[in-house]
């Protein structure tokens, strides 16, 4: 029940926004549906977290894992919802209301379809959503209707598209190799985790690979991570958000409910080795793209690059500690991407420009927009008191035991990492503001959610809570860490 | 049907459906290379149809018919409205010519070959054994996305080599279950239907559907 209203409720809203006339109601459904769906979203995870694993029919299966994800995607979605608002007031005005009716719209359809991906446990339906997240973006990221968001969304369609293709073939070959002892239900994720043992490995050694380029282009890994600098800095700030701080996280997901039946066919080396080798190179790349960044909403993209290449080198050093600092570290990121993001978008509405060059005084101009953004980039470079260093700081003491080496270029590509943005964020801050430019912050009013993620970066940073630690734990045991 | 009888037909079907994949390389008319996939499409309904015989199964009957309505008829349609509407430019560019396109084209099909031969020869079912023509089928439908410049080609390449995964999937286990297939396609149709406004974005932006003109994001 509670999982049809989940699913039901942001559809319903993408169809119903479609065809609202007035702005004003298009807001109000907007920003309601989106409070309703955390609540449903909340709700349903209680319950998972209470020891059921929800289902319906054999279609969704909302496991420990899933409920975490359900949460990640709610939780951002009301989050960027409340901004989304007055960004888009601040964007589009009355004369572009059809523009403003697809934002909307499109908005709910984008969460929908994240929300069947990770709670679905049949694998073809998981691609077909993911698939769908695609299709539902790119409209947002070409909002702006300039050339280059053309550009960047028009990359963004067929990158996707191409790589998730390869998922696919991943994906049948899976269930192929499981067909042989399970029959149809073989499509199911709980059946070929129950066969696991019995799959042809040589048929899952080729599909997993396949996997991890398909899902690995989803999630933004390099060296299929192109698309993403583009349409991350080129989409709406509430969307860059999302797709940063949730999107990139459910084509992770995909993979780890691979990595999940795989390690058990194979052992758990062949994945660790891919995850690391890909982890690292994620890291390298960011690196080398983080020094002297010209453009701060391309600096955040590739920053994403890091991060879910960080939670590679956690998922590849594995074991326990490896692994529960991946999933921490996911949570970790999406809380500070997403605020980061939306900071973006008001450092964007007041200079009109995303060159690191063309922002000076920052501080100044705008001091709440610049204080909070230097505060979210110390969070994101991974100091304390927030939650980042603690994550980061378990997943590097785990690869020290398993894979000394790896960890040590890891933290190397962090320290450079580290050193590049805060010399690019430290430019934007002083100086003095152009002269034309009014002081005082865009939109202060709508940053108010912000607090909240910084308040759970900083609780998560100095105190893991318990309930926090057992909802991990249990994601854990369906990873079967 | 004997499952010999269906091995050889399969087999033949295959290779049409290759033969059609580099047809798009060959033909340098967007209104061909459309024909080239509405061929092809059709090549992979027959051959889901037959296999819905062979194994009695009424879903891939479903499958053949749903395939051959979106892919056959509509998304032809669609492309071919799109080349209409764009008028100039019927002549697609290839950064590499045909020659050497060709050369590229088999030397992918070895590398199928390589790839998904192991695999093919573990699995029992009579069709297995054109698995590699179809994964050769996925490979050149990726190169064409890389070497042609025109969007609509480009849109093309992506539409062969998902017809090339949908025929690697039927060839091993008789396509996936019915849902996801539906799913899959209607993605697909969704995609082209994006795809095809693109077009008329980029078209309308740089006067050209030359997506190398596609070049302004750069670090």
């Amino acid at each position: 029940m509670i999982l049809l209203t989940l699913l039901f409720v942001p559809l319903l809203a993408a169809g119903l926004i479609a065809f609202t006339r007035r702005r004003e109601m298009m807001e109000v459904l907007h920003t309601l549906t989106a409070m309703a769906v955390l609540g449903a979203g909340v709700t349903t995870a209680v319950q998972v977290w209470k020891g059921e694993v929800l289902t319906a029919g054999d279609l969704f299966r909302i496991d420990a894992l899933s409920a975490l994800m359900v949460v990640i995607i709610t939780f951002l979605g009301a989050f960027a919802s409340v901004y989304a608002v007055g960004y888009i007031r601040a964007e589009l005005d009355d004369s572009h209301l059809a523009r403003v009716r697809l934002f909307f719209s499109l908005f709910h359809l984008f969460l929908f379809t994240m929300l069947v991906a990770v709670t679905t446990d049949n694998l073809g339906v998981m691609w077909v959503a993911i698939e769908g997240t695609t299709l539902a973006t790119v409209f947002l990221v070409n909002l702006r209707r300039s050339r280059t968001s053309l550009e960047a969304a028009y990359k963004y369609l067929i990158l996707s598209s191409v790589g998730i293709a390869l998922a696919f073939i991943g994906t049948a070959l899976v269930y192929y190799a499981g067909a042989a002892s399970a029959g149809e239900s073989a499509v199911n994720w709980s059946t070929l985790r129950a066969a696991a043992a019995s799959l042809n490995r040589d048929v899952i050694r080729v599909a997993f690979v396949f996997i991890i380029i398909g899902y690995g282009t989803k999630a933004g890994l390099a060296p299929m991570h192109t698309w993403l600098p583009d349409a991350h800095s080129e989409a709406p700030a509430p969307i860059s958000a999302l797709m940063s701080g949730v999107l990139l996280n459910v084509g992770l997901y995909a993979m780890l409910r691979f990595k999940a039946v795989v390690d058990i066919a194979l052992g758990p080396e062949f994945t660790a080795h891919l995850l690391v080798g890909i982890g690292l190179l994620s890291l390298l790349v960011a690196a080398a793209f983080l020094v002297r960044q010209r453009n701060y909403k391309r600096m955040l993209a590739y920053s994403s690059v890091e991060h879910i290449g960080i939670i590679c080198l956690g998922l590849g050093f594995g074991g326990y500690w490896g692994t529960f600092g991946a999933l921490f570290h996911v949570v970790n990121h999406a809380l500070s991407k997403s605020l980061l993001f939306i900071l973006s978008g008001n450092i964007l509405l007041k200079y009109h420009s995303a060159e690191i060059d063309d922002v000076r005084g920052l501080l100044r101009a705008a001091p709440w927009t610049g204080a909070l953004f230097v505060a979210g980039i110390l969070a994101l470079v991974g100091l304390p008191p927030f939650a980042l260093f603690v994550s980061e700081f378990i997943i590097f003491r785990a690869g020290m035991e398993s894979n000394p080496w790896a960890a040590a270029i890891g933290v190397l590509l962090l320290v450079i990492i580290f050193g590049g943005m805060l010399a690019s964020v430290n430019r934007m801050l002083y100086g003095d503001p152009p002269a034309a430019l009014t002081r005082g912050d865009p939109l202060r009013l709508w940053l108010a959610p912000l607090a909240l993620n910084f308040a759970l970066l900083i609780v998560l940073g100095l105190a893991l809570p318990p309930p926090f630690v057992a909802a991990l734990k249990q994601a854990l045991q369906v990873l079967g860490v | 049907m004997s499952g010999e009888v269906l091995a050889k037909s399969v087999n033949l079907l295959s290779f049409v459906a290759l033969g059609s994949t580099i047809l798009l390389i060959i033909r340098t008319r967007l209104e061909g290379q459309v024909r080239a996939f509405a061929l092809q499409s059709l090549v992979l309904a027959v051959l889901s149809a037959l296999i819905a015989l062979y194994s009695g199964s009424l879903e891939l009957l479903g499958v053949a018919i749903a395939l051959a309505a979106v892919k056959v008829v509509i998304i032809p349609r669609v492309l071919n409205r799109s080349i209409a509407k764009i008028g100039l430019s019927r002549v697609a560019a290839p950064y590499l010519g045909t020659v050497p396109a060709l050369i590229i084209c088999a030397f992918l099909t070895i590398v199928a070959f390589y790839v998904m031969t192991p695999i093919a020869e573990s699995n029992p079912l009579p069709t297995a054994d054109a698995m590699p023509l179809a994964f050769a089928s996925v490979l050149i439908g990726f190169f064409i996305m890389v070497n042609r410049r025109r969007a609509v080609t480009q849109i093309l390449g992506f539409l062969m080599l998902e017809n090339g995964i949908f025929l690697l999937a039927l060839l091993a286990t008789y396509g996936v279950p019915f849902i996801v297939e539906m799913g899959v396609f209607l993605d697909v149709l969704v995609a082209v239907l994006i795809m095809e406004v693109f077009v008329y974005h980029i078209k309308d932006n740089f006067d050209s559907i030359d997506v190398g003109e596609l070049g302004k994001l750069k670090e």
